[in-house]
């Protein structure tokens, strides 16, 4: 196993430049810039973000539609990139909602017993979701069984581990302590603080970790080496192997990483709820694929994009708080998210294949 | 190497070699499980688990169990999965018992009507996957969280009670000592494995589960495959969503949102790959039976009932285990 190792290096190093050759002669027949999903997308949000506002004046009320509707964003905008860190492997986390449940319940229990103060315990909460995540991978990795069922296993165990937690070591469904900075994290926003006569914009405190975290896996899916790699992986998982990547630690390491943001996912609404609470998570699953999906990011793997997934995420908020505005039930909701996720995604593919003859026409 | 031992094999020798094949294979080993895990509750709750009431009730409740796994098993066996089961179920039920008591129909169209909405749901389900070239994945799990939606539109969260007393009462009632509800999914169950077993249709499913390309290059159409297992997956959630209304005497809308996870438990724990291909409805019968009793478990010795979803989510990883390291022996041993 020695003597291949100095062999794979030149081709790594060659990587990108053999990448580039490939994409040559793509570009001949790029698509066009509308057959980009990112770019329907925006017009999508655009579009609805008038139409409600023109139904409902409130839709543009700064403290009841705006704030709000960015502290949900910047939760679920995490929850996609934890299903996004799997995506680019073609796996799936169906264990991100229990992930970020067991993380919330032992950030909780540190707050409450050990009085841990705020970041620090977070620290503890991402190192809990980190681990479980990559037990998920290792577990993947071993025995080579198909990610689906390796977490919707885990997420079936960890249902259970979580009320029980809560019931025994816990009090009852919910921790409800507050550690100091809690509360300002929750309801205050950059327009409290302010210097002199220059306030800040009226966004809430959460929403930096958000973009920070979006902004982290995109740089690390886009420049840093790991990242790389596991898009390999998850384009060529044979081929990856043999270009002297380690497949399966880059396996665990992106269960590792879509754990450690579920914890983060879990904090956040924790901290949007104002309790770390038994059902924290219960609702991810939907909008963990929703996000990524609707952004283009594709189940296959070897490919993702986190600017699809802000916006992804972004649309489903905008409906979400517009039909809540129009005084839709939550089932209605449910109904109008679900038609939204087909008919998107269908168009997405009439675009392509309309794009493609264009392109191949010309 | 099988040449040579053949054709000195003795009668003997091939008679055990056969038991040897038998006793490897995953339903034996579901079938040891599941006789110990009945004969060890059966001791530890000093024969309660044999009173005639407690052993019809076992029985009662396997039956949609059973029938969910079904549907799963059916996409999976093309290479697909079908999230929309439990909520297809409880919007079946909701149907059914809407005609009977809204809409005043007698009880056996009530019944049908309950089952073709789950096909038609299903074949609604296929026919956008394969015309969208969307993941199967993707499709039912939007149309999960549609039909979550229309199944509180049916009714809000009010019960239906007091339709058919005729349908109750046969839903609940035994034959010959058998719960109606168990009989019902155990002729499905038979007719699903003559289905996958006999029929051209069924054999083609598994073809285009088992390798796409070459199903299409022996003449099979994979899109007819996909819609025909996702129609399938429907009707069976439909049969199941009828038995529901049958054996329980009331319905709500929140039937089907702890069926899900069991629908996918059964067919994985039966030894059902993912990957497609694969059915084995003996498999995913026994495993529906081993998770009911650790339900019932749950039940006789009054525990935690967030022990279940525990303890099968453990049995399900075991299980997985176990398949794969029989695969790897195996694969040595060639």
């Amino acid at each position: 196993m020695s003597a291949p190792l100095p062999q794979p290096d030149p081709t790594i190093a060659t990587g990108p430049t053999s990448d580039q050759q490939v994409a040559q002669p793509r570009a001949v027949r790029t698509l066009p810039f509308w057959a980009n999903p990112r770019f329907g997308l925006l017009i999508v949000i655009a579009v609805l973000v008038v139409v409600f506002s023109s139904l409902r004046s409130s839709f543009l009320n700064v403290d009841l539609t705006i704030v709000p509707m960015q502290a949900d964003l910047s939760v679920f905008l995490v929850v996609g990139l934890a299903q996004l860190a799997v995506l680019s492997l073609g796996h799936m986390n169906l264990a991100v909602p229990r992930m970020a449940a067991i993380s919330a319940f032992v950030m909780g229990w540190c707050y409450q017993h050990l009085s841990v103060p705020l970041w620090p315990g977070l620290l503890i909460g991402l190192a809990v979701g980190a681990t479980v995540g990559a037990a998920a991978g290792w577990i993947i990795t071993t025995t080579r069984v198909n990610s689906f069922v390796v977490t919707l296993a885990l997420d079936f165990a960890l249902v259970g581990l979580v009320s029980l937690l809560y019931s025994g070591v816990g009090d009852g469904v919910a921790f409800n302590v507050h550690p100091a900075g809690m509360d300002s994290l929750r309801t205050d926003t950059f327009s409290d603080y302010c210097m002199g006569n220059l306030c800040g914009p009226p966004v809430p405190l959460i929403v930096p970790i958000a973009v920070l975290a979006a902004i982290v896996v995109g740089l690390l899916f886009r420049v840093s080496r790991v990242g790389r790699e596991i898009l390999m992986t998850g384009s060529n998982l044979r081929a990856a192997e043999l270009s002297g990547i380690p497949t399966s630690r880059r396996i665990i390491q992106a269960h590792a990483l879509s754990g450690l943001l579920s914890a983060l996912a879990g904090f956040l609404l924790a901290i949007n709820s104002g309790a770390f609470s038994a059902d924290i998570g219960s609702s991810f699953m939907l909008p963990s694929f929703l996000g990524p999906v609707l952004g283009g990011t594709l189940l296959s793997g070897g490919a993702v994009s986190v600017l699809g997934t802000v916006l992804g995420a972004a649309l489903t908020e905008v409906i979400r708080t517009g039909l809540n505005l129009l005084q839709f039930s939550v089932q209605q909701l449910n109904i109008y998210i679900g038609v939204v996720l087909v008919v998107a995604l269908s168009l997405d593919r009439v675009r392509q294949v309309v794009a493609e003859r264009r392109g191949s026409r010309s | 190497m099988t040449a040579t031992t053949s054709s000195t094999a003795t009668a003997g020798t091939a008679r055990r070699r056969r038991f040897q094949e038998v006793v490897r294979t995953s339903e034996f080993t579901l079938v040891l499980v599941a006789v110990a895990g009945f004969v060890v509750l059966a001791a530890t709750t000093h024969g309660n688990l044999l009173h005639g009431a407690t052993l019809t009730a076992v029985f009662q409740y396997l039956a949609v169990p059973i029938l969910v796994g079904l549907a799963q098993m059916v996409v999976l066996g093309v290479g697909q999965m079908n999230l929309s089961v439990g909520v297809l179920t409880g919007f079946c039920s909701m149907v059914a018992a809407w005609l009977m008591v809204q809409a005043g129909l007698p009880a056996w169209l009530a019944i049908i009507a309950g089952m073709l909405t789950g096909a038609a749901v299903g074949l609604v389900n296929g026919v956008v996957a394969v015309v969208t070239r969307i993941n199967g994945f993707i499709v039912t799990l939007a149309s999960m969280t549609i039909i979550d939606g229309l199944r509180y539109g049916v009714h809000g969260t009010a019960t239906y009670q007091g339709y058919s007393h005729g349908l109750v009462s046969l839903g609940q009632g035994s034959t010959l000592g058998v719960p109606n509800a168990f009989l019902a999914a155990v002729v499905v169950a038979a007719l699903v494995a003559v289905f996958f077993r006999r029929a051209a249709l069924g054999r083609q499913l598994l073809a285009t589960g088992g390798n796409p390309l070459s199903a299409r290059l022996s003449g099979i159409s994979n899109d007819r495959s996909i819609v025909l297992a996702h129609m399938l997956s429907g009707l069976l959630a439909g049969v199941a969503g009828v038995v529901e209304v049958a054996l329980s005497g009331s319905v709500n809308a929140s039937i089907g949102d702890d069926l899900l996870l069991p629908s996918f438990a059964a067919p994985i724990i039966g030894g059902v790959a993912l990957a497609g291909g694969v059915v084995s409805v003996v498999g995913t019968c026994l495993a529906a039976l081993i998770v009911r009793l650790v339900d019932v478990a749950q039940a006789q010795y009054s525990i935690d009932p967030s022990w279940v979803n525990l303890i099968v989510g453990a049995v399900v990883l075991g299980a997985v285990l176990l398949t794969q390291i029989r695969v790897r022996q195996r694969g040595s041993r060639r």
